[in-house]
Protein backbone atom coordinates (compact mmCIF):
# COMPACT_ATOMS: atom_id res chain seq x y z
CA UNK A 1 0.00 0.00 0.00
CA UNK A 2 3.10 2.47 -0.05
CA UNK A 3 2.24 3.38 -3.73
CA UNK A 4 2.36 6.87 -4.33
CA UNK A 5 -0.10 8.57 -7.14
CA UNK A 6 0.25 11.49 -9.46
CA UNK A 7 -0.46 13.90 -6.27
CA UNK A 8 2.66 13.10 -4.77
CA UNK A 9 4.02 16.00 -2.21
CA UNK A 10 0.98 18.24 -3.09
CA UNK A 11 -0.76 17.08 0.23
CA UNK A 12 1.70 19.82 1.61
CA UNK A 13 0.29 22.48 -1.13
CA UNK A 14 -3.21 22.36 -0.91
CA UNK A 15 -5.95 20.94 1.60
CA UNK A 16 -6.00 17.55 0.26
CA UNK A 17 -5.64 13.96 2.71
CA UNK A 18 -2.16 12.93 3.15
CA UNK A 19 -1.60 9.15 3.59
CA UNK A 20 -2.60 9.10 7.67
CA UNK A 21 -5.61 10.95 6.68
CA UNK A 22 -4.59 14.69 7.69
CA UNK A 23 -4.54 18.20 5.85
CA UNK A 24 -0.83 19.88 6.31
CA UNK A 25 -2.45 22.61 5.06
CA UNK A 26 -4.63 23.05 7.59
CA UNK A 27 -1.93 21.93 10.27
CA UNK A 28 0.55 24.67 8.74
CA UNK A 29 -2.02 27.22 9.30
CA UNK A 30 -2.21 26.52 13.28
CA UNK A 31 1.89 26.69 13.17
CA UNK A 32 0.97 30.28 11.57
CA UNK A 33 -1.48 31.45 14.61
CA UNK A 34 1.61 30.53 16.74
CA UNK A 35 4.67 31.93 14.59
CA UNK A 36 2.68 35.62 14.94
CA UNK A 37 4.04 35.47 18.63
CA UNK A 38 1.21 36.77 20.70
CA UNK A 39 -1.31 34.98 22.79
CA UNK A 40 -4.98 35.60 23.92
CA UNK A 41 -7.32 34.44 26.17
CA UNK A 42 -11.03 34.35 26.86
CA UNK A 43 -13.07 34.29 29.96
CA UNK A 44 -16.51 33.66 30.35
CA UNK A 45 -18.00 34.82 34.10
CA UNK A 46 -21.35 33.91 35.60
CA UNK A 47 -22.40 37.67 34.27
CA UNK A 48 -19.91 38.49 31.98
CA UNK A 49 -17.14 37.55 29.26
CA UNK A 50 -13.84 39.19 28.71
CA UNK A 51 -11.39 38.24 26.58
CA UNK A 52 -7.65 40.05 26.55
CA UNK A 53 -4.57 40.22 24.26
CA UNK A 54 -0.83 41.14 24.80
CA UNK A 55 -0.39 44.54 22.96
CA UNK A 56 3.04 44.75 20.99
CA UNK A 57 3.96 47.42 19.47
CA UNK A 58 6.62 46.09 16.82
CA UNK A 59 8.24 50.00 16.05
CA UNK A 60 8.31 53.42 18.16
CA UNK A 61 7.34 55.51 15.37
CA UNK A 62 4.02 53.38 14.77
CA UNK A 63 0.91 54.91 16.09
CA UNK A 64 0.21 53.14 19.07
CA UNK A 65 -3.60 53.95 18.71
CA UNK A 66 -3.83 52.26 15.52
CA UNK A 67 -2.48 48.70 16.70
CA UNK A 68 -5.28 46.43 17.63
CA UNK A 69 -6.58 42.99 17.62
CA UNK A 70 -10.08 43.41 19.49
CA UNK A 71 -13.09 44.04 16.88
CA UNK A 72 -16.40 44.87 17.71
CA UNK A 73 -18.72 42.83 14.73
CA UNK A 74 -22.43 43.92 16.61
CA UNK A 75 -23.24 46.17 18.95
CA UNK A 76 -22.64 43.07 21.20
CA UNK A 77 -20.81 41.21 19.84
CA UNK A 78 -16.60 41.22 19.33
CA UNK A 79 -13.20 39.42 19.11
CA UNK A 80 -9.83 39.23 19.26
CA UNK A 81 -7.86 38.24 16.44
CA UNK A 82 -4.73 36.19 17.07
CA UNK A 83 -2.63 35.10 14.02
CA UNK A 84 -1.88 36.70 11.06
CA UNK A 85 -3.04 40.35 10.64
CA UNK A 86 -4.44 40.38 7.12
CA UNK A 87 -6.01 37.06 7.06
CA UNK A 88 -7.58 38.47 10.95
CA UNK A 89 -8.82 41.77 9.45
CA UNK A 90 -10.62 39.41 6.41
CA UNK A 91 -12.60 37.34 8.94
CA UNK A 92 -13.62 40.51 10.90
CA UNK A 93 -14.37 42.19 7.82
CA UNK A 94 -16.39 38.79 6.75
CA UNK A 95 -18.18 38.31 10.68
CA UNK A 96 -19.60 42.20 10.06
CA UNK A 97 -21.20 41.31 6.82
CA UNK A 98 -22.27 38.01 8.02
CA UNK A 99 -24.08 39.60 11.01
CA UNK A 100 -25.31 42.64 8.88
CA UNK A 101 -27.01 40.52 6.44
CA UNK A 102 -28.87 37.99 8.87
CA UNK A 103 -30.24 41.01 10.93
CA UNK A 104 -31.67 42.24 7.44
CA UNK A 105 -33.10 38.92 6.34
CA UNK A 106 -34.61 37.58 9.83
CA UNK A 107 -35.09 41.36 11.29
CA UNK A 108 -33.17 40.51 14.67
CA UNK A 109 -29.61 40.54 16.17
CA UNK A 110 -27.46 37.37 14.95
CA UNK A 111 -26.47 35.50 18.56
CA UNK A 112 -22.68 34.64 19.40
CA UNK A 113 -23.43 31.07 18.67
CA UNK A 114 -24.90 31.60 15.58
CA UNK A 115 -22.12 34.16 14.09
CA UNK A 116 -19.32 31.14 14.95
CA UNK A 117 -20.89 28.38 13.28
CA UNK A 118 -21.02 30.49 10.36
CA UNK A 119 -17.62 31.46 10.84
CA UNK A 120 -16.39 28.12 11.32
CA UNK A 121 -18.73 26.71 8.68
CA UNK A 122 -16.46 29.36 6.21
CA UNK A 123 -13.46 27.94 7.77
CA UNK A 124 -14.06 24.37 6.72
CA UNK A 125 -14.82 25.24 2.90
CA UNK A 126 -11.51 26.51 3.10
CA UNK A 127 -10.38 23.25 4.03
CA UNK A 128 -12.26 21.25 1.67
CA UNK A 129 -12.04 23.17 -1.82
CA UNK A 130 -8.37 23.91 -3.49
CA UNK A 131 -8.94 27.39 -4.48
CA UNK A 132 -8.61 29.58 -1.57
CA UNK A 133 -5.91 28.07 1.54
CA UNK A 134 -7.26 27.98 5.13
CA UNK A 135 -6.91 31.48 6.88
CA UNK A 136 -3.94 31.55 9.38
CA UNK A 137 -6.29 33.13 12.81
CA UNK A 138 -8.45 31.98 15.70
CA UNK A 139 -11.42 33.96 15.92
CA UNK A 140 -12.20 34.20 19.99
CA UNK A 141 -15.83 35.74 20.07
CA UNK A 142 -17.45 37.07 23.30
CA UNK A 143 -21.12 38.14 22.95
CA UNK A 144 -24.45 39.16 25.50
CA UNK A 145 -27.04 36.67 24.18
CA UNK A 146 -30.35 37.83 25.39
CA UNK A 147 -31.72 34.02 26.87
CA UNK A 148 -28.51 32.68 27.62
CA UNK A 149 -26.47 35.40 29.16
CA UNK A 150 -22.67 36.00 28.47
CA UNK A 151 -20.87 33.77 25.50
CA UNK A 152 -17.74 32.76 24.62
CA UNK A 153 -16.52 30.68 21.62
CA UNK A 154 -13.65 30.13 19.39
CA UNK A 155 -13.40 29.00 15.82
CA UNK A 156 -9.66 27.75 14.15
CA UNK A 157 -8.78 27.48 10.84
CA UNK A 158 -9.86 23.76 10.75
CA UNK A 159 -13.48 24.62 10.83
CA UNK A 160 -13.94 23.26 14.52
CA UNK A 161 -15.83 25.43 17.09
CA UNK A 162 -16.78 25.34 20.48
CA UNK A 163 -18.43 27.46 23.47
CA UNK A 164 -15.72 27.86 26.15
CA UNK A 165 -15.62 28.73 30.04
CA UNK A 166 -12.24 29.79 29.33
CA UNK A 167 -9.64 29.48 26.26
CA UNK A 168 -7.05 30.54 24.77
CA UNK A 169 -5.03 31.22 21.48
CA UNK A 170 -1.91 32.09 19.55
CA UNK A 171 1.97 31.45 20.84
CA UNK A 172 1.07 30.17 24.38
CA UNK A 173 -2.27 28.88 24.00
CA UNK A 174 -1.12 25.09 25.45
CA UNK A 175 0.57 26.98 28.67
CA UNK A 176 -2.54 29.11 28.76
CA UNK A 177 -4.95 26.09 28.92
CA UNK A 178 -3.36 24.36 31.51
CA UNK A 179 -3.32 27.19 33.73
CA UNK A 180 -7.42 28.25 33.19
CA UNK A 181 -8.00 24.05 33.88
CA UNK A 182 -6.21 24.05 37.10
CA UNK A 183 -7.58 27.57 37.99
CA UNK A 184 -11.62 26.52 36.94
CA UNK A 185 -11.34 22.95 38.41
CA UNK A 186 -14.29 24.24 40.96
CA UNK A 187 -17.00 27.12 40.25
CA UNK A 188 -15.88 30.00 37.83
CA UNK A 189 -15.17 33.33 38.67
CA UNK A 190 -18.86 34.98 39.95
CA UNK A 191 -18.01 39.12 39.11
CA UNK A 192 -16.65 41.25 36.52
CA UNK A 193 -14.13 42.15 38.24
CA UNK A 194 -13.06 38.23 39.03
CA UNK A 195 -13.80 37.69 35.58
CA UNK A 196 -11.43 40.52 34.05
CA UNK A 197 -8.74 39.45 36.80
CA UNK A 198 -8.34 35.60 35.82
CA UNK A 199 -7.42 36.60 32.43
CA UNK A 200 -4.89 39.19 33.03
CA UNK A 201 -3.70 36.91 35.58
CA UNK A 202 -3.28 34.08 32.88
CA UNK A 203 -1.57 36.07 30.12
CA UNK A 204 0.38 37.43 33.19
CA UNK A 205 1.22 34.23 34.37
CA UNK A 206 2.27 32.21 30.61
CA UNK A 207 4.35 35.26 29.44
CA UNK A 208 6.02 36.01 32.48
CA UNK A 209 5.05 39.15 32.40
CA UNK A 210 4.28 41.90 34.97
CA UNK A 211 1.79 44.27 32.34
CA UNK A 212 1.39 48.34 32.35
CA UNK A 213 -1.67 49.11 30.68
CA UNK A 214 -0.72 50.02 27.54
CA UNK A 215 0.79 46.39 27.07
CA UNK A 216 -2.60 45.05 26.97
CA UNK A 217 -6.37 45.15 25.28
CA UNK A 218 -9.45 43.93 27.13
CA UNK A 219 -12.65 44.05 25.75
CA UNK A 220 -16.00 42.93 28.18
CA UNK A 221 -19.65 42.25 27.94
CA UNK A 222 -21.26 42.35 31.01
CA UNK A 223 -24.86 42.02 32.52
CA UNK A 224 -24.65 45.35 33.30
CA UNK A 225 -23.70 46.57 30.36
CA UNK A 226 -24.34 43.67 27.81
CA UNK A 227 -23.07 46.05 24.65
CA UNK A 228 -19.47 45.05 23.64
CA UNK A 229 -17.26 47.55 25.04
CA UNK A 230 -13.40 48.10 24.56
CA UNK A 231 -11.16 49.06 28.05
CA UNK A 232 -9.11 52.25 27.54
CA UNK A 233 -6.17 52.47 28.86
CA UNK A 234 -7.33 54.33 31.69
CA UNK A 235 -9.50 51.88 32.53
CA UNK A 236 -7.26 48.60 32.10
CA UNK A 237 -5.12 51.15 34.56
CA UNK A 238 -7.63 51.11 37.04
CA UNK A 239 -8.08 47.04 37.07
CA UNK A 240 -3.90 46.61 37.35
CA UNK A 241 -4.30 48.84 40.33
CA UNK A 242 -7.07 47.39 41.85
CA UNK A 243 -5.20 43.80 41.54
CA UNK A 244 -1.99 45.29 42.71
CA UNK A 245 -3.79 46.48 45.43
CA UNK A 246 -5.59 43.40 46.39
CA UNK A 247 -2.37 41.52 47.16
CA UNK B 1 -14.07 31.49 -7.74
CA UNK B 2 -13.35 27.84 -8.22
CA UNK B 3 -10.27 27.83 -10.52
CA UNK B 4 -9.65 24.39 -10.16
CA UNK B 5 -11.27 22.31 -12.71
CA UNK B 6 -9.56 19.52 -12.67
CA UNK B 7 -10.51 16.88 -10.33
CA UNK B 8 -7.70 15.75 -7.17
CA UNK B 9 -8.97 12.38 -6.46
CA UNK B 10 -6.83 10.46 -9.06
CA UNK B 11 -6.61 7.24 -10.37
CA UNK B 12 -2.93 5.70 -9.06
CA UNK B 13 -1.21 2.98 -11.19
CA UNK B 14 -2.77 0.02 -8.98
CA UNK B 15 -6.00 1.29 -9.67
CA UNK B 16 -6.90 3.13 -6.04
CA UNK B 17 -8.10 6.18 -5.50
CA UNK B 18 -5.42 7.33 -2.46
CA UNK B 19 -7.47 10.28 -1.67
CA UNK B 20 -10.48 8.52 -0.67
CA UNK B 21 -8.36 6.13 1.03
CA UNK B 22 -6.54 8.75 3.04
CA UNK B 23 -9.91 10.16 3.72
CA UNK B 24 -11.35 6.84 5.49
CA UNK B 25 -7.67 6.96 7.54
CA UNK B 26 -8.84 10.46 8.64
CA UNK B 27 -12.04 8.29 9.66
CA UNK B 28 -10.04 5.98 11.51
CA UNK B 29 -8.35 8.95 13.41
CA UNK B 30 -11.83 9.52 15.02
CA UNK B 31 -13.54 9.05 18.12
CA UNK B 32 -15.60 5.51 17.55
CA UNK B 33 -19.55 5.30 16.99
CA UNK B 34 -21.50 2.36 17.09
CA UNK B 35 -25.23 1.62 15.86
CA UNK B 36 -27.46 -1.45 16.43
CA UNK B 37 -31.13 -2.15 14.85
CA UNK B 38 -33.42 -3.53 16.90
CA UNK B 39 -36.54 -5.20 16.29
CA UNK B 40 -38.39 -2.57 17.67
CA UNK B 41 -35.82 0.82 16.76
CA UNK B 42 -32.39 1.81 16.14
CA UNK B 43 -30.34 3.15 18.48
CA UNK B 44 -26.66 4.82 17.40
CA UNK B 45 -24.19 6.16 20.11
CA UNK B 46 -20.78 7.81 19.78
CA UNK B 47 -18.12 8.64 21.80
CA UNK B 48 -17.70 12.62 22.80
CA UNK B 49 -13.80 13.30 23.16
CA UNK B 50 -13.29 16.99 23.98
CA UNK B 51 -9.39 17.97 24.51
CA UNK B 52 -9.88 20.10 27.40
CA UNK B 53 -11.70 20.68 30.70
CA UNK B 54 -12.72 23.88 29.50
CA UNK B 55 -14.98 23.50 26.42
CA UNK B 56 -18.59 23.45 26.93
CA UNK B 57 -20.27 20.49 26.40
CA UNK B 58 -23.20 21.61 25.67
CA UNK B 59 -22.06 23.89 22.74
CA UNK B 60 -20.93 20.54 20.52
CA UNK B 61 -23.06 18.46 18.67
CA UNK B 62 -22.18 15.05 17.22
CA UNK B 63 -25.49 13.45 17.08
CA UNK B 64 -28.06 15.06 14.38
CA UNK B 65 -31.87 14.96 14.02
CA UNK B 66 -32.31 15.58 9.85
CA UNK B 67 -36.04 15.34 10.43
CA UNK B 68 -38.31 13.81 12.70
CA UNK B 69 -37.99 10.32 12.18
CA UNK B 70 -34.43 10.14 11.30
CA UNK B 71 -30.61 11.00 12.88
CA UNK B 72 -27.28 11.04 12.40
CA UNK B 73 -23.72 10.47 13.89
CA UNK B 74 -20.40 10.51 12.62
CA UNK B 75 -16.66 9.52 12.97
CA UNK B 76 -14.14 11.43 11.66
CA UNK B 77 -13.68 15.45 11.21
CA UNK B 78 -16.62 17.58 12.95
CA UNK B 79 -16.11 20.08 10.56
CA UNK B 80 -17.29 18.24 7.73
CA UNK B 81 -20.31 16.73 9.31
CA UNK B 82 -21.61 20.19 9.87
CA UNK B 83 -21.67 20.58 6.15
CA UNK B 84 -23.16 16.76 5.54
CA UNK B 85 -25.95 17.89 8.63
CA UNK B 86 -27.19 21.15 6.70
CA UNK B 87 -27.43 19.34 3.19
CA UNK B 88 -29.03 16.16 4.75
CA UNK B 89 -31.46 18.65 6.68
CA UNK B 90 -32.52 20.64 3.70
CA UNK B 91 -32.73 17.13 1.24
CA UNK B 92 -35.06 15.95 4.11
CA UNK B 93 -37.01 19.30 3.60
CA UNK B 94 -37.35 19.51 0.07
CA UNK B 95 -38.33 15.84 0.12
CA UNK B 96 -41.35 16.39 2.61
CA UNK B 97 -42.43 19.81 0.43
CA UNK B 98 -42.87 17.43 -2.19
CA UNK B 99 -44.24 14.36 -1.08
CA UNK B 100 -45.59 15.94 2.16
CA UNK B 101 -43.74 12.71 4.40
CA UNK B 102 -40.34 12.44 5.72
CA UNK B 103 -38.51 10.70 3.22
CA UNK B 104 -37.42 6.83 3.92
CA UNK B 105 -34.46 6.42 5.09
CA UNK B 106 -32.88 4.51 2.16
CA UNK B 107 -33.64 7.60 0.06
CA UNK B 108 -31.91 10.08 2.30
CA UNK B 109 -28.81 7.85 2.53
CA UNK B 110 -28.65 7.49 -1.54
CA UNK B 111 -28.96 11.51 -1.55
CA UNK B 112 -26.14 11.82 0.76
CA UNK B 113 -23.89 9.07 -0.44
CA UNK B 114 -24.09 10.70 -4.07
CA UNK B 115 -23.36 14.17 -2.35
CA UNK B 116 -20.42 12.34 -1.05
CA UNK B 117 -19.04 10.78 -4.16
CA UNK B 118 -19.35 14.27 -6.19
CA UNK B 119 -16.63 15.34 -3.95
CA UNK B 120 -14.39 12.65 -5.25
CA UNK B 121 -14.86 13.25 -8.42
CA UNK B 122 -15.38 17.32 -8.89
CA UNK B 123 -12.56 19.83 -9.68
CA UNK B 124 -10.32 21.36 -6.97
CA UNK B 125 -12.08 19.76 -3.62
CA UNK B 126 -11.30 16.85 -1.55
CA UNK B 127 -13.63 14.27 -0.17
CA UNK B 128 -15.28 14.25 3.30
CA UNK B 129 -13.52 13.21 5.81
CA UNK B 130 -16.05 11.37 7.80
CA UNK B 131 -17.82 8.12 7.47
CA UNK B 132 -21.51 8.37 8.87
CA UNK B 133 -24.43 6.18 10.38
CA UNK B 134 -27.92 6.56 10.26
CA UNK B 135 -30.58 5.89 11.92
CA UNK B 136 -34.47 6.22 11.11
CA UNK B 137 -37.49 4.55 11.16
CA UNK B 138 -39.92 4.46 7.91
CA UNK B 139 -42.61 1.71 6.55
CA UNK B 140 -40.27 -0.76 6.12
CA UNK B 141 -39.45 -1.34 9.97
CA UNK B 142 -35.90 0.17 11.64
CA UNK B 143 -33.28 1.07 9.61
CA UNK B 144 -29.34 1.92 9.45
CA UNK B 145 -27.37 2.54 7.40
CA UNK B 146 -23.47 3.86 6.94
CA UNK B 147 -21.97 6.12 4.40
CA UNK B 148 -18.77 6.29 3.52
CA UNK B 149 -16.20 9.08 2.21
CA UNK B 150 -16.34 7.46 -1.25
CA UNK B 151 -19.98 7.51 -1.21
CA UNK B 152 -20.76 3.92 -0.62
CA UNK B 153 -23.30 3.00 1.55
CA UNK B 154 -24.21 -0.40 3.43
CA UNK B 155 -27.20 -1.18 5.48
CA UNK B 156 -26.17 -2.76 8.69
CA UNK B 157 -27.83 -4.97 11.93
CA UNK B 158 -25.01 -3.46 13.76
CA UNK B 159 -21.94 -1.48 12.76
CA UNK B 160 -19.33 0.31 14.17
CA UNK B 161 -17.23 3.47 12.73
CA UNK B 162 -13.73 5.23 13.85
CA UNK B 163 -11.11 4.54 15.72
CA UNK B 164 -11.88 1.03 17.43
CA UNK B 165 -14.40 0.14 14.52
CA UNK B 166 -12.74 -3.68 14.51
CA UNK B 167 -12.57 -4.64 18.07
CA UNK B 168 -16.37 -2.82 18.40
CA UNK B 169 -17.64 -5.22 15.07
CA UNK B 170 -16.19 -8.61 16.50
CA UNK B 171 -17.72 -7.41 20.11
CA UNK B 172 -21.26 -6.85 18.16
CA UNK B 173 -20.89 -10.06 16.54
CA UNK B 174 -21.05 -12.04 19.35
CA UNK B 175 -23.42 -10.08 20.90
CA UNK B 176 -26.25 -9.19 17.96
CA UNK B 177 -29.61 -11.25 17.77
CA UNK B 178 -32.19 -9.78 15.66
CA UNK B 179 -35.03 -10.02 18.42
CA UNK B 180 -33.10 -7.81 20.17
CA UNK B 181 -34.94 -5.36 21.82
CA UNK B 182 -34.24 -1.47 21.94
CA UNK B 183 -34.02 -1.23 25.75
CA UNK B 184 -31.31 -3.78 25.00
CA UNK B 185 -29.29 -2.80 22.07
CA UNK B 186 -28.88 0.26 24.25
CA UNK B 187 -26.96 -1.10 26.77
CA UNK B 188 -25.15 -3.45 24.37
CA UNK B 189 -24.23 -0.21 22.55
CA UNK B 190 -22.91 1.23 25.91
CA UNK B 191 -20.44 -1.68 26.42
CA UNK B 192 -19.02 -1.59 22.53
CA UNK B 193 -18.58 1.70 23.20
CA UNK B 194 -16.76 0.83 26.91
CA UNK B 195 -14.50 -1.61 25.38
CA UNK B 196 -12.51 1.66 23.19
CA UNK B 197 -12.66 4.11 26.07
CA UNK B 198 -9.81 4.71 27.93
CA UNK B 199 -10.88 5.91 31.04
CA UNK B 200 -14.09 6.87 32.95
CA UNK B 201 -17.04 6.77 30.59
CA UNK B 202 -19.67 9.03 31.96
CA UNK B 203 -23.16 10.35 30.71
CA UNK B 204 -21.15 13.61 29.56
CA UNK B 205 -19.00 11.54 27.79
CA UNK B 206 -20.78 9.69 25.50
CA UNK B 207 -24.00 10.64 22.84
CA UNK B 208 -26.80 7.89 22.21
CA UNK B 209 -29.80 8.59 20.19
CA UNK B 210 -32.70 5.99 19.56
CA UNK B 211 -36.09 6.08 17.66
CA UNK B 212 -38.50 3.36 17.61
CA UNK B 213 -41.23 2.17 15.51
CA UNK B 214 -44.66 3.26 15.85
CA UNK B 215 -46.30 1.19 18.76
CA UNK B 216 -49.07 3.64 19.85
CA UNK B 217 -52.77 2.27 20.68
CA UNK B 218 -54.16 5.82 20.42
CA UNK B 219 -53.53 7.83 17.50
CA UNK B 220 -51.21 10.28 18.78
CA UNK B 221 -48.43 7.85 19.44
CA UNK B 222 -47.72 6.90 15.90
CA UNK B 223 -45.41 8.90 15.00
CA UNK B 224 -41.77 8.10 15.38
CA UNK B 225 -39.58 10.75 16.37
CA UNK B 226 -36.10 10.96 16.48
CA UNK B 227 -34.76 11.69 20.39
CA UNK B 228 -30.59 11.92 21.50
CA UNK B 229 -30.78 11.05 25.27
CA UNK B 230 -30.54 13.59 28.21
CA UNK B 231 -27.34 13.35 30.41
CA UNK B 232 -30.17 12.08 33.17
CA UNK B 233 -30.96 9.69 31.08
CA UNK B 234 -27.67 8.26 29.77
CA UNK B 235 -26.71 8.02 33.45
CA UNK B 236 -29.61 5.75 34.70
CA UNK B 237 -28.15 2.94 31.87
CA UNK B 238 -24.46 3.25 32.96
CA UNK B 239 -25.61 2.44 36.30
CA UNK B 240 -26.91 -0.37 34.98
CA UNK B 241 -23.66 -1.73 34.07
CA UNK B 242 -21.47 -3.15 36.35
Amino acid sequence: MSSRSANAGYDRHITIFSPEGRLFQVEYAFKAISNAGLTSVGVRGKDSAVIATQKKVPDKLIDASTVTHVFRITPFIGCVMTGLDADGRNQVTRARQEAAEFKYKYGYDITPDMLAKRMANINQVYTQKAFMRPLGVSMVIIGWDEERGPQLYKTDPAGYFAGYRATAAGAKHQEAFNYLEKKLKGEGPASVEDTVELAIATLSSVLSANFKAQDLEIAVVTKENPQFRILSTDDIDAELMRIAEKD
Amino acid sequence: MDRYSFSLTTFAPNGKLLQIEHALAAVGNGSTSVGIKAANGVVIATEKKTGSSLIDISSLEHMAMICDSIGMVYSGMGPDFRVLVSSARKMAQAYYKTYMEDPPVRILVKELASIMQEFTQSGGVRPFGVSLLLAGVDERGPNLYQVDPSGSYFPWKAAAIGKNMVNSKTFLEKRYNSDMELEDAVHTSILTLKEGIEGQMTEDSIDIGIISIATGVQETDTKPVFKRLTSAEIKDYLSNIA
